[in-house]
């Protein structure tokens, strides 16, 4: 049935302009999945009766019974456009056939990792929003997140047969619901405006915008609309559509247009979209809803809409769906609108280019992805990792920005810490075989040229989740996705039985490939870690590792949430710790770091592998600093990369470059287990204020200075009052009116607080807006359930870390409690070492 | 006078500086419970029989202030023809019986006193005197058989039990064995290993063939399903090394001195649990330290050379680091080194919670090389059984090997990341060791260092890519003295500080 064969597919391939990469993105039950098989009926994958049901690209049973989307899943298509809307293309074309490659993604907040792995390899955002539930939190993060990575938008609202069957809702009421929700995306997107991508505002008059029902397959643009009119209207189909939009009116008695609601006459004019758009709409919808069947079959042969026998036979619901696919394919309007408003990658990547690329941007991988080459060096980003059949092996699933992959040439596998000119985390290897991804189905292809999505054969062992690929040896990395989630909910597993062991290690690691932000590791204590982004998306990894990565039955402990250690003011006095030898000391303060800093860490704005003035200026414009301390910060830490910092801020010591490795190596340690729990640290500044030591090189080694830099910043934490900082999640409730007593009262008992309560304008809906702690938030969407007998749905994402009120140091304290409870957990002595275990006196 | 004390202190304060050592509480000198507790008869016994010459007096830093009333109760019994000598200050732990030490007086036998870890010894005889301790008899043997009694109600019976203790109570072990089973009549069978208290040494060199006589303790283990392990002692390592050898076994606990009888098997896998996170920890590492630890315990050569041809074959780096006791800044001090294997007795196992590094055993190292470490719960701490064992996989990999050399090639990659259970990432392990190495030559002789060359006449530099010290140095951010010719400008002298970095002439100014 598939209307399209590889070979056509692969001759596409090599004309860049005629590609458009794409995601579906949405709120999590407003329709991906739904609409998507709209698309791929289109392309006839499936049949076009069971698109809405099937959900082609929920592959995995769970995604079926569950009725959420968990992975998201790429699939390849191709299209054709007739030649008069190949005029409307504004951008370079090459004939009329078009391939597009489109990514259905999951909508629930915690799989939003997915969703930021699909927009990396896509250039367009196909942005679907429940016409009745409007704009949500989900909605917001995904356009964010696309507009960051330089992805333009166009909009789908979804669902509009429950305006007109569940809501009856009038017309005027339904434009002015459609102008609402098309209003409130155009205000995120003018948010985070970007000035290379330029004006991505969407508009139904410029065709950016559609509305249809993905559930019954049918939807429209309004060059649907317009090219039906300009003949009749005798005007040009562009200017037809700005008249179909917004306030422009038709006075059917003088036959002309205005733009106001009152003619001359006094008399109310009907608006022309709802006159010329919704009209015949409703109109097929009344007549078929109403048994008119007569009235149906006339209005059909007016609009040229022809059925079959059988299809004359069906009744309400089911005859409703036919005429309208009929009238109305969403399939066509939708691709119609992909192809000719959402770029190529030819012209995608010309501006995407300084986005995605490491490098500088005038080497030759930067001029090879900013040209989209298909004959520059090979520089291919994987972004995920797809399972295959074969148990433990991977699709490596990336898309190819410049050259040319096939099997056979030997390529450089960059991982993520690759650094050019160093070795690390670089592997010399052939690809085994490249394929076209096809939902569950994979079609073996000879090469892939820029500009398409692709999946690689053999080379998934080289890679955790994600990598750069190139040929050439002067390529840096393409940059690293940043997720808006974090795993911050932790469960320890434990096999059954001690033999399974192995088992569980390749598991964990499965898992570790197959999601691009779960994080597995090993405790000191021995037990194995699994952390996630929430819940959800920990129940759906423990299943997978339990039934099908590990394969072994496993024990799973409660959850819990990791904290982090940080200073609440600046060090009361300086800390001084002596050497083993007694012949150094170093004298050092800890500070809290700017929280805006600390943020700026953590998401890679201000980074370690900076050019170290640059990074100066920065700190010093736009977070206070002084530029001189702001030039010597030694290193940044844990892992060399966390939102800690060691400044060295000592006037003429000798020899201090010499202990500057040793000192790091103890700052290092010192920032990965903290003084009060064992927890990273997170926005301490330490400052080496003097270091006094031994003349003779040999007695200020690496074995006095790391025991002793370590002891030292665990002494001045202690004197700058230590705190403890929580994950918090955003929680954002939708709900009706009466439920809202019940989300208070649930919060309250979590430690929640509410900081915005809204009605949606014209529904009936609240939106509830809350903070809530990511440690009392276990069972909280079963409680609210319960408390609201199932009127709220909540969405929670994990948002900012915040210090937890009072000391540890505080003896039957709260937080004392919280720290004595990690410290057991951890195997340590359930009190906070004082302070004199690392004060030394003068 | 004055000047000279800036450069250099008297070294007064060395000698008055106090060295807190817990002594332990003795018998007066003299008195007759001091013949008994140090066993002078015994000890003058067994001397005489064996016809030693020169023994030699090995004392813990606890017992260090009888040595000398020893030494006076001793030589007088031994005669002018025989000479006693103490030992003082042993390089590693007290407990292992110092042979270095004692062949530096060429004697030809040892008395070892107090706590002994009992290891086998490769060069001496050794006569252990461990000291006497009392407890109440009654009160443990009630305990105990009342805990099993509760447990046979509970139904958990045990059918048998095994009596540990620490090396201090032998003398009374005899007394609790059958009085234990008085209590206990047919209800459970009472076992028990008598510590031996005078040794003979077994020669390194045969140790891989004795080994094939399983070890004896092991050669006692009745075939039961329910046995129960009473330990006598307080806290020690030696509970610790029972705890981790006994895993999935009941273990109760007696403390003499405080009366308590309580379970301890749940500990064993919290225990066992940390050891496997530092096994990851190891399985990281690409350079390793072997820490001498024992010079006493046999075939702790033969096991060290083992080790080094694992870490070759496994393409690892290793350095052999003897430094003494150990302590964090010893160790740091070497900073390449990813990873410390500890070769020491079996009761000197270090938490490496204050260090840098991890530290692990022979036995982990084993595990972490290979390709997936199972984790079962056995712990071997015995080197002659690792030995054993560590042959007995060589045979059979060596037999399985040859059917599998073809399938298995491909599939492994030598280049191919590892993943890290302890980052959670892929890594990339840095490989040392000749590229195009079989097995056989990378065998052939672990001891032959390939690290020195002659240098090459002409003045060429040498490319030395195998060094792990190399590459440390290069990742380093100070490599050394910077001449920085002609960039500096000539600066003024200035005074410095005086005195010493312990108490510098301005430290305490109001003094």
């Amino acid at each position: 049935m598939v209307n399209f064969t590889t070979d056509q597919v692969r001759g596409l391939m090599d004309k860049p302009t005629n590609i458009r990469n794409m995601s579906v993105i949405a709120h999590v039950d407003h329709g991906k999945s739904t609409l998507t098989d709209s698309l791929v009926a289109k392309a006839g994958i499936i049949a076009s009766t069971t698109a809405g049901e099937r959900r082609f690209t929920d592959t995995r049973p769970d995604e079926r019974e569950r009725g959420i989307t968990i992975k998201s899943t790429a699939i390849s298509m191709f299209f054709e456009v007739s030649k008069e809307d190949v005029g409307s293309i504004k951008q370079k074309t090459d004939g009329t056939e078009f391939l597009i490659n489109l990514i259905d993604s999951p909508g629930h907040v915690d799989f939003s990792s997915e969703v930021t792995a699909a927009l990396r390899v896509t250039d367009g955002a196909l942005v679907v929003v429940d016409c009745i539930e409007g704009v949500c939190v989900q909605t917001e993060t995904v356009l964010r997140q696309s507009l960051a990575e330089r992805i333009k938008p166009v909009l789908v609202i979804n669902k509009v047969d429950r305006a007109l069957l569940e809501l009856q809702i009038d017309r005027e009421s339904l434009f002015q619901t459609f102008s609402r929700t098309i209003e409130s995306v155009n205000v995120v997107i003018s948010t985070y405006h970007d000035p290379v991508l330029g004006d991505v505002q969407v508009h139904p008059d410029q065709g950016t915008v559609a509305f249809g029902s993905g559930l019954h397959g049918w939807g429209f643009t309004l060059r649907q609309f317009a090219t039906r009119y300009a003949k009749k209207f005798g005007v040009d189909k562009e200017k037809m559509m700005a008249k179909l939009w917004g306030e422009n009116f038709f006075n059917p008695a003088t036959k002309k247009w205005s733009n106001k609601q009152i003619d001359a006459d006094g008399k109310t004019l009907e608006r022309a979209f709802n006159m010329f758009v919704l009209d015949p709409i409703y109109k097929i919808f009344d007549a078929v809803m109403n048994f008119k069947k007569d009235q149906v079959f006339n209005m059909l042969e007016k609009l040229d809409v022809k059925l079959v026998q059988e299809e004359k036979d069906l009744e309400g619901k089911a005859l409703l769906k036919v005429c309208m696919r009929k009238f109305l394919p969403a399939g066509e309007a939708m691709l119609e609108m992909i192809v000719i408003n959402l770029p190529s990658p030819a012209t995608a990547q010309r501006y995407r280019c300084e986005t995605l690329y490491e490098g500088p941007m005038d080497d030759e991988s930067a001029i090879g992805i900013r040209d989209c080459d298909p004959k520059g060096p090979l520089v291919l980003y994987i972004s995920k990792m797809v399972p295959t059949s074969d148990k433990g092996r991977f699709y490596a699933f990336g898309r190819v920005f410049s050259g040319t992959v096939r099997s056979g040439p030997k390529y450089r596998i960059q991982g993520p810490n690759y650094v050019p000119g160093k070795k690390d985390d670089l592997f010399i290897k052939a690809v085994q075989r490249t394929v076209l991804m096809m939902g569950s189905y994979v079609n073996p292809i000879e090469d892939c040229p820029a500009g398409n999505i692709i999946g690689l054969v053999g080379i998934d062992q080289f890679l955790l989740k994600s990598g750069t690929i190139t040929s050439s040896e002067t390529a840096h990395n393409m940059k690293v996705m940043k997720f808006s989630v974090s795993p911050v909910v932790q469960v320890a597993v434990e096999v059954k039985n001690a033999a399974d062991l192995p088992k569980l290690v390749e598991g964990l690691k499965r898992l570790s490939k197959s999601d691009p932000c779960v994080q597995a590791w090993i405790a000191d204590t021995g037990e194995h870690i699994v952390a996630g982004a929430g819940e959800l998306h920990l129940e759906i990894c423990l299943k997978d590792l339990e039934e099908d990565h590990a394969g072994v039955p496993l024990k799973k402990s409660e959850p819990v949430v990791g904290y982090r250690e940080t200073v609440k003011a600046e060090s009361s006095i300086v800390a001084l710790s002596k050497s083993q030898n007694k012949h150094n000391r170093l004298y050092v303060k800890a500070m809290p770091l700017d929280e805006e800093l600390s943020k700026a860490i953590e998401s890679g704005k201000v980074n370690p592998r900076d050019d170290f003035k640059a990074r100066a200026r920065i700190l010093a414009d736009e977070y206070g600093w002084d530029v001189t301390d702001a030039r010597k910060i030694w290193c940044f830490g844990p892992e060399t990369t966390g939102p800690n910092l060691l400044v060295d801020v000592t006037k003429g010591v000798q020899y201090l470059n010499e202990i500057k490795d040793s000192c790091i190596a103890g700052f290092q340690w010192a920032t990965k287990e903290g003084v009060c729990a064992e927890e990273n640290l997170r926005g301490v500044r330490f400052n080496i204020i003097d270091v006094t030591l031994h003349a003779d090189a040999i007695h200020r080694g690496g074995g006095q200075i790391i025991p002793t830099t370590r002891r030292v910043c665990y002494a001045a934490c202690l004197l700058a009052t230590p705190g403890i900082q929580e994950p918090i999640y955003l929680v954002e409730i939708q709900c009706p009116e009466n439920a809202i007593g019940g989300i208070y009262s649930c919060l309250n008992r979590r430690r929640g607080q509410v900081f915005s309560e809204e009605q949606r304008p014209g529904t009936p809906m609240f939106t509830v807006k809350a903070y809530l702690p990511v440690s009392e938030s276990f069972g909280f969407n079963a409680d609210l359930r319960q408390a609201t007998s199932g009127q709220a749905f909540p969405q929670s994402v994990f948002d900012h870390w915040e210090v937890m009120n009072g000391s540890p140091l505080e003896k039957g304290s709260k937080l004392e409690e919280v720290v004595t409870k990690v410290r057991v957990r951890k195997g340590l002595k359930p009190d906070i070492p004082s302070l004199d275990t690392y004060y030394d006196k003068l | 006078m004055a000047t000279m004390q800036t450069f250099s202190a008297t070294g007064e304060d060395a000698i008055s500086r106090p060295v807190d050592i817990a002594s332990e509480s003795t018998p007066e000198p003299g008195s007759s419970q001091f013949y008994t507790y140090y066993e002078i008869d015994r000890t003058v016994r067994l001397i005489e029989e064996g016809n030693y010459k020169r023994i030699a007096l090995q004392f813990p830093d606890e017992l260090l202030h009888d040595s000398v009333p020893v030494y006076q109760a001793l030589q007088p019994r031994l005669g002018p023809e025989r000479d006693a000598y103490v030992l003082a200050d042993t390089s590693y732990g007290s407990c292992c019986v110092d042979e270095v030490a004692a062949s530096h007086v060429e004697a030809d036998a040892l008395v070892h006193y107090g706590h002994a870890c009992l290891s086998q010894t490769s060069r001496l005889p050794v006569i252990y005197v461990f000291g006497r301790k009392e407890l109440d008899i009654d009160s443990c043997v009630e305990k105990i058989a009342a805990y099993v009694m509760l447990k046979a109600d509970e139904s958990t019976h045990f059918n048998a039990l095994e009596l540990k203790h620490d090396v201090a109570f032998t003398h009374i072990s005899n007394d609790i064995v059958s009085r234990l089973r008085l209590a206990l009549g047919d209800h459970c069978s009472v076992m028990h290993v008598p510590r031996p208290d005078y040794t003979f040494p077994v020669p390194a060199t045969s140790s891989i063939e004795h080994s094939k006589l399983p070890p004896p303790v092991k050669s006692e283990i009745v075939p039961c399903e329910h046995k129960i392990i009473v330990w006598i002692g307080e806290e020690s390592p030696t509970l610790t090394k029972l705890l981790m050898t006994s895993s999935g076994k009941d273990i109760i606990s007696f403390s003499p001195s405080s009366g308590i009888l309580q379970p301890q098997s749940y500990l064993t896998n919290k225990l066992l649990m940390r050891r496997y996170a530092l096994l990851q920890k190891a399985r990281d590492a690409d350079v390793f330290g072997i820490l001498i630890g024992t010079l006493g315990v046999a075939s702790y050569l033969p096991l060290i050379a083992h080790i080094r041809t694992q870490l070759k074959k496994a393409r690892k780096k290793s350095y052999t680091v003897s430094v003494g006791k150990i302590n964090p800044s010893k160790l740091a001090n070497f900073m390449e080194i990813e990873c410390w294997i500890w070769v020491a007795c079996s009761e000197a196992m270090v938490d490496s919670k204050g260090y840098l590094r991890p530290i692990i055993t022979p036995y982990e190292l084993e595990i972490a090389l290979q390709p997936e470490p199972e984790w079962t719960g056995k712990y071997v701490l015995d080197f002659q059984e690792l030995l054993a064992n560590a042959k007995l996989d060589s045979q059979c990999r060596d037999e399985t090997g040859k059917n599998k050399d073809t399938t298995n090639d491909d599939e492994l990659d030598p280049d191919q990341p590892v993943f890290s259970l302890v980052t959670g990432t892929y890594r990339h392990a840095k490989r040392y060791g000749n590229d195009s190495s079989n097995t056989k030559d990378a065998t052939e002789s672990p001891t032959q260092s390939g690290h020195l060359m002659p240098r090459s006449k002409e003045n060429a530099l040498a490319k030395m890519s195998d060094s792990a010290a190399i590459q440390y140095l290069h990742s380093r951010s100070y490599q050394g003295l910077d001449p920085r010719l002609g960039q500096d400008a000539p600066s003024v002298l200035e005074q410095g500080r005086s005195g010493v970095a312990r108490g510098y002439a301005d430290d305490h100014p109001d003094k």
